[in-house]
């Protein structure tokens, strides 16, 4: 009788396996099997080669009474893995950051938990979270001043996980029937301030800070109304907006208001002095793709808190002033302190008030699929500065992805991309999804 | 006596219209593009999709999304394979489409013409709404057992300018569409195969092929199946619930 059934059975899967596969398609989709749970995660490898700039004055206060040389490379090693688990209306998600980074100046791992938080959505119209979790505001590509809470992103290499911010926050969602105005979506979040693992660089232990972000979706119109505030922070308030004019035509800009924010410049003496000021910062951009699958992206940002065309100028003053200074009196506590006064400022991404950003990038070009070349530049406006950076991704097979750039900042002595550290920055990483 | 009765009723048998065998009302152009689509997206619903890449070496590369559609103009798409695909997910309201990449955190603007997939396939292929919400009927014709109808974008926003559209007469589904720019040049034709029941009784093509002058020897195709009639609330069709849409599945 057992036999009978086993045979009966094996004939039923062969003739299963017979008409999924009879044909010329495999219409079977495994995948389609609902799970309560999620794994993956990814590994991936850098090496970035810095090719000294010897005219920088940044490298000289780095590097004094050491040699590093005419060039040195870094590795980077990651392994991040993530996991989700769900029943009804709640769902738990983690993602972990594990990193070794060997450079010239240190080595060793870091462990991060990037985001862990739980979700409950009792209804369409509702979700509540609480945890650790990503927050991405703003439309720009590039930068994102009405992005208050925004973690420093790459714009060069977007599929980088960036660390979540603690909180606990509500979002909202109304769609409407037929109209100019089709959904309205209102986002609130409350970030508390808890030791040195939670919103620690926002403010002081205890303290409690509040955001709010109101999406319209209206006349075919993304807009969001963007506000945050708390003890150690300014006032802000932002806009943003995004748009398809035509079918390859996109349009986006932000605008961010921040009341008695700080503004830090050094004089020439290499006094640093912070001021209390209103800021409002802005940015507008654009992305088209043509015929050939050409896509363009150009965005203009002013940087309201940025240092303006004299206060640079004194920046680069002063660092060279401290650099004569040591050659001529050997004493190195005018590089410490030099070091310590101008690092503040260099370490931001970008000093200026007014930059531009194009980026250029070809689909699949020489019917190479999944390969996808770029040259990217940024232009320090007021100096005419800027560092090209061409590109490349290329997926050659399922789930393994190659990246390689190299950042060529072009500039005399004195100005942003001119007195940065690298000459020439090649970098290629290599990551594998599981 | 009787002979009367039976002429009389032969007469009337002869004189009265008979509705069976009258000849059928011709459909308009307007009639086969609305029972297109109804054929083959049917009201609210979901799916999932399977797209295979195949380069001239014979090299392929397969995604696996689930489509969800409400209305005419509501699609969401998320993708649950490759591994670095997954958890992708995009939204598209009526010429609104939006892709939401889980490492970005954010939802960003993409317009029809590009690919999330790569290969032949573009936005507007995957993302597909209803015929008729994106193009009038301009024109019909036979052709071999077949409709041929000609049909015109109704706005710039639309990814193609033309259509050219093959419907079996009977079925009432597409055999075969070449795409056209403004310019009138060739993007892409679309083959329909596999007419069989894709799931909850619903009989239509189960394969869409495509190829490409601007992609000579490549070849993308699109495997449909698991459909099952499904209607959600409109806020699953909105950018705050993009990144939490895998949860429905």
């Amino acid at each position: 009788m057992r036999t009978r059934i086993s045979l009966t059975l094996m004939l039923v899967l062969l003739g299963r396996a017979l008409v999924l596969h009879a044909g010329e398609y495999d219409f079977a989709i495994p995948e389609a099997e609902k799970k309560s749970y999620d794994l993956g995660g990814r590994l991936e490898t850098r090496v970035i080669h810095h090719r000294l700039n010897d005219d920088s004055a940044r490298n000289a206060l780095t590097y004094y009474g050491k040699d590093p040389g005419n060039a040195h490379t870094e590795w980077r090693g990651l392994v991040e893995l993530s996991g989700s688990y769900g029943r009804e209306v709640w769902r738990a998600f983690l993602l972990t950051h594990h990193e070794f980074v060997d450079t010239e100046e240190d080595d060793g791992w870091d462990h991060d938990i990037y985001e862990g938080f739980v979700s409950l959505t009792p209804s369409a119209h509702l979700t509540l979270d609480a945890g650790k979790k990503r927050i991405l505001w703003g439309k720009g590509y590039a930068w994102n001043p009405a992005g208050f809470l925004n973690r420093p992103k790459d714009p060069d290499d977007p599929a980088l996980n960036l660390e979540g911010r603690v909180f606990a926050g509500a979002d909202l969602i109304k769609s409407l029937p037929a109209g100019p105005l089709s959904n309205i979506g209102i986002t609130a979040l409350v970030l508390p301030v808890l030791g040195d693992w939670a919103n620690e660089d926002l403010g002081g232990e205890g303290d409690l800070y509040a955001a709010l972000k109101i999406y319209l979706l209206w006349y075919d119109t993304d807009i969001d109304f963007i506000y945050f505030d708390g003890p150690d922070q300014p006032r802000s308030l932002g806009l943003d907006f995004a748009k398809n004019l035509a079918e390859n035509f996109e349009v986006h800009g932000e605008f961010a208001f921040q009341q008695d924010a700080a503004r830090r410049a050094l004089d020439p003496g290499g006094l640093a002095r912070e001021t209390r000021e209103d800021q409002m910062s802005f940015l507008l951009g654009l992305r088209y793709l043509n015929a050939i699958e050409t896509t363009f992206i150009v965005e203009y940002y002013h940087n309201d808190g940025g240092l303006n065309e004299n206060e640079l100028e004194d920046f680069f003053a002063y660092q060279t002033a401290a650099l004569e200074e040591w050659d001529r009196t050997g004493r190195n506590e005018i590089l410490q302190r030099a070091n310590l006064v101008t690092r503040p400022l260099s370490m931001g991404r970008n000093l200026g008030t007014d930059y531009l950003y194009v980026r250029v990038s070809q689909k699949e070009p020489f019917d190479i699929l999944y390969f996808n070349p770029w040259a990217a530049a940024v232009v320090n406006l007021q100096d005419l500065s800027f560092n090209v950076q061409p590109g490349m991704t290329w997926v050659p097979v399922t789930n393994l992805e190659i990246n390689f750039r190299v950042g060529i900042p072009i500039g005399p002595p004195g100005t942003e991309f001119g007195e940065k550290p690298d000459a020439l920055r090649p970098e290629f990483w290599v990551r594998y999804y599981f | 006596m009787n002979r009367p009765i039976t002429l009389t009723a032969l007469c009337l048998l002869v004189l009265l219209p008979m509705p069976s065998a009258a000849p059928a009302e011709p459909l308009s152009g307007g009639e086969i593009l609305r029972q297109v689509d109804r054929n083959l997206q049917p009201g609210d619903l979901e799916m999932y999709r399977k797209i295979i890449n195949i380069e001239p070496d014979g090299k392929q590369k397969e995604f696996v999304l689930w489509f969800l559609k409400k209305d005419r103009d509501k699609v969401v798409t998320l993708f649950i394979s490759p591994a670095s695909e997954e958890g992708r997910a995009t939204l598209r309201l009526g010429d609104n489409m939006w892709l939401y990449i889980p490492n970005v955190g954010k939802p960003i603007r993409i317009t029809s013409m590009q690919s999330v997939v790569g290969g032949v396939f573009n936005n507007a292929d995957i993302m597909r709404l209803d015929y008729g919400v994106e193009y009038d009927v301009a024109g019909l014709t036979g052709d071999q057992g077949e409709y041929l109808l000609d049909l015109k974008a109704k706005s710039g926003a639309v990814a193609y300018d033309r259509l050219k559209m093959w419907v079996l007469e009977e079925e009432l589904v597409p055999t075969r569409i070449e795409c056209y720019a403004a310019t009138g040049m060739l993007i892409k034709t679309l083959h329909f195969k596999e007419i069989r029941d894709i799931g909850d009784g619903v009989v239509r093509p189960a394969v869409m092929e495509t190829d490409s002058p601007l992609y000579k020897g490549y070849k993308s195709i699109m495997i449909s199946a698991n459909l099952k009639k499904r209607s959600l609330p409109d806020e699953v069709f909105t950018l705050n619930y993009l990144p939490r849409v895998k949860d429905l599945r």
